[in-house]
C-alpha cells in the first residue's frame, strides 16, 4: 500500500464520517433530549433527499439553485419533525418507550409509500454546482473537491451545534431538560414547545444531511434504512445525547467501513455492528455519554 | 389490562380449559377441506407468525423486555435447516431437530451479550445481532446463496403436499403454544412478570434478573428456531430477506396489534396481521400505506391491542348484566 492510497482511504473515511454525522447529530440530539429513539429519522433524511432534488431542478436555471434545494431540504424536513412531534409522539411521553418505537416505525412505511406515489421508483441524482465537482490537488494527492466541501461543512455544522448548546441561553434549557423535565417546567419555560423545537432542529439536521448526500449517493425509495442504521450505531457508539461523541463515532465507523472494506470485501458491512457491540458490552454508556 | 394474562391457572380437570385449546385445533384440522391450497399456504404463515409472536411475547409481553431482533433468531433456524440440506450435512428429519437446539445455541451466546443491558440497550444488541444474521446471509454468498437465497431445498417427499404441511403446522404449533403457556403459568413466568412489573424490586426478592432472561431468551430463541425450520419446510428455501430490519418490528407489531397482554394477542394479532396483509397486497397496492397507518392508529388510540380491546368489552357486559340482576 503506497502513502497515497492510504491519504486517499482516510480521506474517504473521513468524508463519510462527515456525512454519517449530519444524520446522526440529529438522532442523538432528539434521543438525548426527548428520551425517545425515532425511527423515522432515516425516512426524514430521505424526505429531505427528495425536496432537494425536486427544488434543485425547479429552480434549475437560477444561481444557487443547489443550495437554495439543500436549505428547503432542511425547512421541510424540520416542519414535518414538528407536526410529527406535535400530533403523533407528545401523547405518548408518558407510556413506555417502544410504543413510541412502534409509531414510528408505521412512519416509516407512510412516508415510503408516499415518496412512491410523488416521485416514482426510479433513481434520481442531484449534480453539484461545477465549482464544487472534480478533484483538488492537495500536497500531490488528489481529492474530490465536494468530499473536501462535505467535511468542512460538517465541522462547521458541529462547531454551531456544540456553541449553541453550551453558550445560548435555549441550549441551556435544552440541557437542563435533559437532566429533569418537571423542575424546568416549574421554572416557568415552557418544556413542550422547547421538545418540539429540539425534535424539529433533529429532523432538520437529518433533512440537510439527506440533501447533502444526494450528490454523492443515489436517491431511491429505500435510502433510509441504511441512514437509519447507521445513525443507531453512531448514538450508541457515541453515547446518547453527547455531539462530541456522535462526531468521534461518525469518524470512528467511517474508518471501520473503509479498512474492513479492504481487508473483507465481503462482509464490510458487518463491521459496524460489531464496533456497536463490543462498546455496548465494554463501554455501555458509548465513548462519550453520561453514566447510565 | 394486565387481568388476562394474570388470572388463568392450568387446572388439568377443568374441561372448559382443555376445550379452549383442542377446539381451535380440531377446527383448523377441519378447514383444508374447505379452502384452497393458496389459503393454505397463507394459514401456514399465520401459524408460523403465531409462534414467533408467541415466543417473542414471552420476552415482551411477560417480562417487559422489548427485543428489536427476533427475526435474526428466526433466521438463524431457517437458515440452519437450509445449510444442513442444502449441502447434504444432515438427513431430513435429524435437521429438523437440530436447528431448533442450534438455534438455542445461539441465543445463549447472543442472550449472553444482551440480558447485560436492559430497555434501550437490550433492544439495540439484540437488533445488532440480527443485523449480523442479516449481513452474513446477504454477502456471504457462497456459502448461504447470496440476496437469492438456498432454494429448491429437498424437503421429505411427504411435506411436497402443502396439506401436510399444513398439518405439521398445526400440530407444531399448536404444541408449542401450548408449552409456551404452560412456562407463562409456571413460578418462572410469574418471576418475568416481577421483572416486568418492577425490576429492582424483583431483585430484591431474590430474583436474579439475568438469569432468568437469559433463559427466557434461549427458549424464545428455541420457538423461534422451530417457527424458521418451518418456514424453510413451507417455502422449501430460505431467504436473507427473513432477517431484514422490517421483518423484526413485524413480529413486534403482531404481539401489540393482538394485544401483549395477553397470551393469546400474538396469535390473534398474526391471524389479523396476515391476513388482512395478503388481502391488501392482493386487492390494493396502497397496502405500505394501510399498514403504516394501522400501527400509527393502534399506538396512538388502541394500546390494548385486540384482546385488550375486547376484554374491556367483556369487562363493561359483565357489569352491565350484574347491575340488572
Amino acid at each position: 500500500m503506497s502513502f497515497d492510497f492510504i491519504v486517499l482511504q482516510l480521506f474517504s473515511a473521513l468524508s463519510q464520517g462527515a456525512l454519517i454525522f449530519l444524520v446522526a447529530a440529529g438522532l442523538t440530539l432528539i434521543f438525548g433530549t426527548l428520551k425517545v429513539l425515532n425511527l423515522a429519522h432515516g425516512s426524514i433524511y430521505m424526505i429531505g433527499a427528495y425536496i432537494a432534488y425536486t427544488v434543485a431542478n425547479y429552480m434549475g436555471g437560477i444561481i444557487g439553485h443547489f443550495y437554495i434545494g439543500i436549505i428547503m431540504a432542511a425547512v421541510v424536513a424540520g416542519l414535518f419533525g414538528g407536526v410529527m412531534e406535535a400530533f403523533l409522539i407528545r401523547p405518548l411521553y408518558k407510556l413506555d418507550m417502544h410504543f413510541v418505537f412502534l409509531l414510528t416505525f408505521g412512519v416509516i412505511f407512510i412516508v415510503l409509500y408516499l415518496v412512491y406515489i410523488v416521485w416514482g421508483a426510479l433513481w434520481h441524482s442531484i449534480t453539484a454546482p461545477d465549482y464544487l465537482m472534480g478533484a483538488m490537488n492537495i500536497g500531490g494527492v488528489f481529492l474530490p473537491k465536494y468530499n473536501v466541501f462535505l467535511i468542512i461543512l460538517s465541522f462547521i455544522i458541529f462547531a454551531a451545534i456544540h456553541l449553541f448548546i453550551n453558550k445560548t441561553k435555549l441550549g441551556l434549557i435544552i440541557r437542563a431538560l435533559t437532566a429533569d423535565r418537571e423542575t424546568v417546567s416549574t421554572l416557568g419555560y415552557n418544556v413542550p414547545m422547547t421538545l418540539t423545537y429540539v425534535f424539529m432542529f433533529g429532523c432538520a439536521l437529518a433533512g440537510l444531511g439527506g440533501a447533502l448526500a444526494a450528490p454523492i449517493r443515489v436517491i431511491v425509495p429505500g435510502i433510509d434504512e441504511l441512514a437509519l442504521l447507521d445513525s443507531f450505531i453512531v448514538v450508541i457508539v457515541g453515547g446518547f445525547g453527547s455531539i462530541t461523541g456522535a462526531l468521534l463515532a461518525s469518524i470512528a465507523i467511517g474508518l471501520v467501513n473503509a479498512f474492513s472494506f479492504l481487508a473483507f470485501p465481503k462482509l464490510a458491512a458487518v463491521f459496524p455492528f460489531i464496533l456497536m457491540l463490543i462498546i455496548l458490552v465494554v463501554r455501555p454508556r458509548g465513548l462519550l455519554g453520561k453514566p447510565i | 389490562m394486565r387481568s388476562e394474562m394474570d388470572s388463568h391457572r392450568i387446572d388439568a380437570k377443568d374441561l372448559r380449559f382443555w376445550l379452549r385449546w383442542l377446539l381451535p385445533i380440531a377446527v383448523a384440522c377441519i378447514l383444508p377441506l374447505f379452502l384452497n391450497h393458496s389459503w393454505l399456504s397463507v394459514l401456514i404463515e399465520v401459524g408460523i407468525m403465531a409462534l414467533v409472536g408467541s415466543s417473542l411475547n414471552l420476552l415482551f409481553g411477560y417480562a417487559g423486555m422489548v427485543s428489536f431482533g427476533h427475526a435474526g433468531l428466526f433466521t438463524f433456524g431457517a437458515y440452519t435447516v437450509a445449510i444442513l440440506l442444502h449441502y447434504n450435512y444432515a438427513p431430513f428429519y435429524i435437521a429438523c431437530i437440530l436447528a431448533p437446539l442450534a438455534t438455542s445455541l445461539f441465543s445463549i451466546i447472543v442472550g449472553w451479550f444482551c440480558v447485560k443491558r436492559v430497555e434501550v440497550y437490550f433492544a439495540l444488541l439484540v437488533l445488532a445481532f440480527a443485523q449480523i444474521v442479516y449481513m452474513v446471509a446477504y454477502f456471504w454468498v457462497d456459502f448461504t446463496g447470496g440476496s437469492e437465497g438456498l432454494t429448491m431445498l429437498p424437503v421429505a417427499h411427504f411435506f411436497e403436499s402443502p396439506t401436510s404441511v399444513y398439518y405439521l403446522t398445526v400440530w407444531t404449533v399448536g404444541i408449542c403454544l401450548f408449552v409456551l403457556y404452560a412456562i407463562g403459568e409456571s413460578p418462572f413466568g410469574y418471576a418475568l412478570r416481577a421483572i416486568r412489573e418492577n425490576r429492582e424490586r424483583s431483585e430484591f426478592i431474590g430474583i436474579n434478573r439475568k438469569r432468568y432472561i437469559l433463559l427466557a431468551f434461549i427458549i424464545s430463541g428455541f420457538f423461534s428456531g422451530i417457527g424458521g425450520t418451518l418456514m424453510v419446510i413451507h417455502e422449501r428455501a430460505a431467504f436473507p430477506g427473513y432477517a431484514h430490519f422490517m421483518k423484526n418490528a413485524e413480529f413486534l407489531l403482531v404481539c401489540l396489534l393482538g394485544g401483549m397482554n395477553s397470551f393469546i394477542g400474538s396469535t390473534v394479532g398474526s391471524f389479523f396481521y396476515v391476513i388482512s396483509d395478503t388481502m391488501l397486497t392482493r386487492y390494493t397496492e396502497h397496502w405500505p400505506i394501510i399498514l403504516g397507518g394501522t400501527i400509527v392508529f393502534i399506538t396512538l388510540f388502541f394500546r390494548g391491542g385486540i384482546m385488550g380491546f375486547l376484554e374491556k368489552r367483556y369487562d363493561l357486559f359483565k357489569r352491565r348484566r350484574e347491575e340488572l340482576k
